[in-house]
């Protein structure tokens, strides 16, 4: 917030320090093994009168001196150059807080410069004495500089308690200090016989050369021992939370850490081959390679360790992108372009998103990600997520990614930055113009003589909205299967429910009596469901034109396999059923019609990834499906994309239970509702109902926009009765908590309910039995008083709106008030009237059946009793 | 846009600001005058090659074999004024390190490139010829191009008012081209190494001839005659430097211009009568007095930064975090019993190399 920030672009994400650093870190080990490899190597060649060994030492110790004091000097210097371009904030606290470990560090620099020229340069003037002894201060100078450059290292991981008191000694000597200096000693010994291999597999003379050979692999052989103990101790001086990120929240740091294993691995058995007499061309080979696995290895341990302090550059103090962690409330407040010192627009308009998201991104994220470069490039990271999904997900970056510092701006930053990332940089836009629907042209109103006909048929389905996933062949979590109801009424002085000796058969429409042909949930059903399913049946066994199972009350044909897609092709979320009552005879009593509200517009692929798989407004790709999987997988520590790749389909419900469709899940994870929900509304939470819209076909702009009954016309919103999302999942969570299931407590933990004060104030539930009930609102059936409700619930399964009947215990709401979300007057996009036919049909009028005192549908005689619910001889209220 | 509004907050010190401006200005004394004997030597060797078809002489000889020393020795030597120089202005020169981001990281690579280059000329001098123009040019040139960004660099970290051209360029490209010092001042600079470089060699020859090797006087003189002509070339250049400083930028009626004048005054005293004592063969009187000289346009050097950084910051105004005295204590002792050991080791390494030389 302090500093410019250089403008790196391919270069950003660490490149340049993991360039600069890994090199320079290898050779400053090295500089301090290769001391005392050197002196040691002289004692032998003293020790046993060998002269060939000094003259070993001799050029050894030159290649030591070009090494280290040109390569090692100069990259060390550029690492101060380079970190304080990089994070000039995180190099200046650096720097005012250890100016005289740098200093002192800086002194034995100067020493180890004097004594190593002269150690070089004086094999032939020095007594043996005393050129030992100035090997011995090289050495000694070189391991204090490590000792000290240890300090601070590692105070920038385990900064301990200066953080409290900010005294040089507490953040020197912290949690780290002492396992971190044994540790790079052991480097340091290992990397010297390294590069002691390097030079001795020259050796012309076989004798000598195995004879130096065996005795540079024990330099890799037994510090080996010391490593292991000090890499023990290193890990467990970690802070336990750290610890957890570093080996269990960061797959990132997977390959770094099996590098360091694999690489320690592949050291030791090198010091062992080389111990074996080998030909000098092979030695020489496999010590050029050794030396090159030994950058590997540092590059290893350097990642681990830098990819630890994340998401601080300092940990506990300072994030990554040089935030104060005290300052980061004040500066989500204020927001991040008024604070920063180095930014000229200071507020985002539409007309400078792109700008000011571009400045966004230099301020908070190149100091980890490149753009375009080899490392961390942000690009491939962001590709699956449009400028709104990225705005989610950047509010709530840090909350499933502990290594990513919390989002320090407004909302309003947070849509200029992601605005920048996936339209600026990867090109994708959302939606800016709804999608066009071409409405039917002619919505037929089945015929209806009042005077003549002796039967009503009422028919809906339970849902008013509903959605299907058809991406089988990856995963399934909501399968094609519709529940269809209708009731016989005969009309009469006392009307009369009809469910004995008569027969209600249904039919699709003909465009959409083949859904196998449009999805492959047949195909794939043996492997989700274990069974079976006859094609363009449902997992009941239904067809789609069949007979519907008579009730005591009604007809229901369940689980009917109604996909959106017509056989001509496009996109329709309403198909039509035909339903004909008959009785026995086969004389047709009745006849009606009702849509089958059907959809596949989950916004998945806002998020995740791929393409619209229909017609550019509909159902769910393989690459989206398969991307999900891939979150999940990298989440959860699932292998769900590998498993879906080799031909066995995830079913979600397999593990998250889920009361809708009857099935336990493993009864270890979250159930599918609490689960889906309490992960989003993570994300989504702020968006207020465009959350709810983002994953259910109910937005105005959509291509399915199944709310459509009076209340989306009175304009409510989904969270007017299921509360904002963060509410609902709360819910759905609390009661999975109280189940003792731990991930509810992770889910809920930054969760803020909107409707209530606090979580402690939500009231458990359980999903599709405790929903919000129609009658909290409309209190006794009148006037709503208010038209929020949230907390209240019903009771159970047969308390929910669509298992419930009138007063008369005869007669199910939704027959006379349509499926929920659809109830009448309801305003189809596809054919405004589509849902009113049964209404239109019985009483010319798309309202309730039997409102505006339009007894007449059923009663033959004027009724004046209110028997099926109070208030309901009026006018209707909406008209 | 206000320039005041772009410094950043500096972070608290944890002594007096006067320790550091102490310790920065005697490092960075040391510094120069380990970084005006490279490069003076190197630029001096490059066009003896250039101008005498390559031919070998002793004096070129002796640079290739001093020059990698002098590399490591200024580098080393540059670490610590950088150090301090941060603690008290590192909110002005992390700026401008950013703003010329590129050409700053560059001077990494040109550093390996001058020492490894300057290698190649020490160890491989004899069996080269042309190599020995390429490679001491290749080592001139990469620290000349670092004195630039450096120049670059310490200007315009007391250029707030320029760093607004951030907002068009952001890549690091950016340099100090604009201020009408900047030329006069690099070249003040690297004149003066020549000058240094100079007389380095009459000093080196003197102390050869001291220990009974002939033919030094040649090269006492030749050392010499460098110094004088390039410090008389460097009195018009620090003119043309002086004169293109802001107008009104010094005061000398104030306590900072006034000192300022002082010293460049003595420093130009001391200069005159270095130059007099090397157009007289007299290295060490010139080298006393240059010395002093040095040692006052050091002073020079940083009561114009003052100068120029007071509309904006003073180091008066950093805040001090209690409890770094026990770490200061810690370097002192430190740099005093380093600063003995390497007197021990030099004397030593000396004494057998005399011990040696005595013997052949």
């Amino acid at each position: 917030m302090n500093y410019p920030v250089l403008n790196l672009d391919v270069f950003g994400g660490g490149l340049l320090i993991a360039l600069i650093a890994v090199f320079h870190v290898y050779i400053a080990h090295f500089a301090v093994g290769g001391g005392l490899f050197l002196v040691l190597t002289e004692h032998k060649g003293y020790r046993e009168q060998n002269p060939a060994i000094i003259e070993y030492v001799r050029r050894h110790a030159k290649f030591f001196l070009l090494v280290t004091m040109v390569a090692g000097s100069m990259t060390g210097v550029g690492i101060w150059f380079t970190i304080a371009l990089l994070n000039p904030g995180a190099t200046s606290v650096l720097i005012h807080n250890f100016v005289f470990g740098w200093a002192t560090e800086w002194v034995f620099f100067l020493l180890e410069i004097i004594s190593i020229f002269i150690y070089a340069y004086t094999f032939d003037s020095l007594d043996r004495r005393t050129h030992l002894l100035m090997g011995w201060i090289y050495f000694g100078a070189a391991w204090m500089s490590l000792f000290i450059i240890n300090g601070i290292i590692d105070f920038m991981l385990t900064p301990g308690n200066w953080i409290e008191n900010h005294s040089f000694w507490s953040g020197f000597f912290n949690p780290t200090f002492w396992p971190a200096l044994f540790f790079r000693t052991a480097l340091a010994l290992i990397f010297a016989g390294l590069f002691g291999l390097l030079t001795a597999t020259r050796i012309k003379n076989p004798e000598l050369r195995h004879h130096l050979v065996r005795y540079c692999a024990l330099y890799l052989l037994i510090p080996f021992v010391l490593l292991l103990g000090s890499t023990w101790w290193y890990k467990i001086a970690l802070p336990p939370e750290l610890r957890t990120m570093i080996f269990q929240l960061m797959p990132e740091m997977q390959p770094y850490i099996t590098g360091f294993i694999l690489f320690s691995a592949v050291l030791f058995l090198g010091g062992l081959l080389m111990a074996i007499r080998l030909p000098r061309c092979m030695s020489c080979s496999a010590a050029v390679i050794m030396v090159v696995i030994g950058l590997l290895y540092m590059g290893c341990f350097e990642f681990i360790r830098e990819g630890g302090r994340r998401p601080y550059i300092i940990r506990n103090y300072m994030y990554s992108n040089s935030i104060l962690k005290q300052d980061l409330q004040a500066v989500r407040q204020q927001g991040v372009l008024k604070t920063a010192k180095w930014s000229r627009e200071k507020r985002v308009t539409r007309d400078n998103r792109l700008t000011t998201g571009k400045t966004l991104y230099n301020l908070l994220c190149l100091s980890c990600h490149s753009i375009g470069g080899p490392l961390n490039d942000i690009k491939p990271m962001t590709k699956n997520f449009t400028p709104w999904g990225l705005e989610n997900m950047i509010g709530a970056i840090d909350r499933f990614h502990p290594y990513m510092p919390p989002f320090a701006g407004t909302r309003l930053e947070a849509k200029a930055l992601a605005y920048y990332i996936a339209f600026g940089l990867n090109g994708r836009q959302d939606p800016s113009e709804p999608v066009a629907i071409q409405p039917l042209a002619e919505v037929k109103i089945p015929a209806f003589n009042r005077e003549t006909d002796t039967y009503v048929l009422l028919a809906w389905t339970d849902m008013g909205m509903q959605a299907i996933t058809d991406a089988s062949r990856s995963w399934m979590m909501l399968p094609p299967g519709a529940n269809l109801h209708a009731q016989l009424i005969k009309r009469g002085e006392i009307p009369e429910v009809v469910t004995e000796n008569v027969q209600i058969s249904y039919k699709i429409d003909p465009a959409f009596a083949h859904p196998a042909a449009a999805i492959e949930f047949w195909q794939n059903a043996p492997l989700l469901y274990g069974k079976k399913i006859k094609p363009d049946t449902g997992l009941s066994g239904n067809p789609l034109t069949g007979t519907m199972k008579a009730g005591e009350l009604d007809f229901s044909a369940d689980l009917l396999p109604v996909v959106p897609y017509p056989a001509g092709g496009g996109y329709m979320p309403y198909p039509d059923m035909t339903l004909t009552a008959t009785d026995t005879t086969g004389k047709v009593l009745a006849t009606t019609k009702t849509v089958i509200p059907v959809a596949t517009e989950m916004g998945c692929s806002t998020c995740h990834g791929g393409q619209w798989r229909v017609d550019g407004r509909a159902g769910l790709s393989r690459t989206t499906a398969d991307n999900i999987l891939a979150v999940h997988d990298r989440l959860s520590g699932t292998d769900l994309k590998q498993q879906a790749a080799s031909g066995r389909p995830v079913l979600c419900q397999q593990c998250h239970g889920d009361s809708r469709f009857g099935l336990q899940g493993n009864g270890r994870q979250l159930n599918m509702s609490a689960s889906i929900h309490g992960f989003h509304a993570n994300f989504l939470d702020p968006q207020g109902a465009d959350a709810c819209t983002a994953c259910h076909p109910a937005a105005d702009n959509g291509a399915s926009r199944s709310f459509r009954g009076i209340h989306h016309t009175l304009e409510l919103k989904c969270t007017n009765c299921h509360g904002s999302l963060a509410d609902h999942a709360l819910s759905l969570l609390k009661a999975e908590q109280a189940a003792g299931k731990k991930r509810a407590s992770v889910l809920m933990e930054n969760l803020k309910p909107e409707m209530v004060a606090d979580v402690a104030e939500i009231i458990p539930r359980q999903p599709w039995v405790n929903e919000p009930d129609c009658l909290n609102c409309h209190v006794d059936f009148q006037t709503p008083e208010d038209d929020i409700t949230f907390n209240k619930y019903t009771k159970n399964e047969a308390a929910l709106f669509r298992n419930r009947t009138d007063a008369s215990g005869q007669l199910r709401c939704s027959g006379c008030h349509n499926a929920t979300h659809a109830l009448y007057p309801a305003v189809n996009p596809y054919g405004r009237n589509l849902d009113n036919r049964q209404p239109l049909q019985y009483q010319n009028a798309p309202f309730p059946i039997g409102s505006n005192k339009g007894c007449a549908v059923c009663h033959t005689v004027p009724m004046d009793e209110e028997m099926h619910h109070p208030n309901m001889l009026h006018t209707f209220r909406n008209q | 846009m206000d320039a005041a509004t772009l410094i950043p907050t500096p972070d608290q010190i944890p002594v007096g600001w006067g320790w550091f401006q102490v310790l920065l200005t005697l490092t960075f004394y040391l510094h120069v005058l380990a970084m005006d004997t490279m490069l003076g030597l190197v630029i001096i060797a490059f066009i003896h090659h250039f101008s005498s078809e390559n031919k070998s002489l002793p004096v070129t000889r002796e640079i290739s074999k001093k020059l990698p020393y002098a590399i490591a020795l200024a580098v080393n030597l540059g670490i610590a004024p950088l150090l301090f120089v941060q603690v008290l202005y590192g909110h002005f020169i992390y700026v401008s390190s950013v703003l010329m981001g590129v050409f700053w990281l560059s001077i990494v690579l040109l550093l390996i490139v001058a020492y490894y280059s300057a290698y190649i000329y020490s160890y491989r001098y004899q069996s080269m010829r042309a190599g020995r123009m390429v490679t001491s040019g290749i080592t001139m040139f990469s620290l000349l191009s670092i004195a630039f960004f450096l120049s670059n660099n310490m200007t315009l970290m007391l250029h707030p008012e320029s760093w607004v051209r951030y907002f068009e360029h952001s890549d690091g490209f950016l340099l100090n081209l604009g201020d009408p010092t900047i030329i006069p001042r690099y070249l003040h600079f690297v004149t003066s190494a020549v000058a240094v470089g100079g007389l380095g060699i009459s000093l080196f020859y003197t102390y050869r001839s001291s220990r009974g090797h002939e033919g030094c006087t040649r090269w006492i003189r030749y050392g010499c005659n460098w110094f004088a002509g390039a410090t008389i070339v460097n009195f018009a250049l620090g003119f043309w430097f002086l004169g293109a400083l802001p107008e009104g930028l010094i005061k000398p009626v104030t306590l900072v211009g006034g000192l300022f004048s002082l010293f460049l005054i003595m420093a130009l005293i001391t200069a005159i009568l270095a130059v007099i004592a090397a157009m007289r063969y007299r290295p060490l009187p010139a080298a006393g007095l240059l010395l002093a000289t040095l040692f006052f346009m050091v002073l020079v050097r940083e009561f114009l930064r003052v100068s120029y950084l007071k509309p904006w910051f003073s180091p008066v105004e950093l805040t001090v975090q209690p409890g770094g005295w026990s770490p200061f204590l810690l370097f002192l002792l430190s740099f005093i019993a380093g600063l003995i050991l390497i007197g021990w080791m030099l004397k030593t390494t000396l004494a057998a190399a005399h011990k040696k030389e005595a013997r052949s």
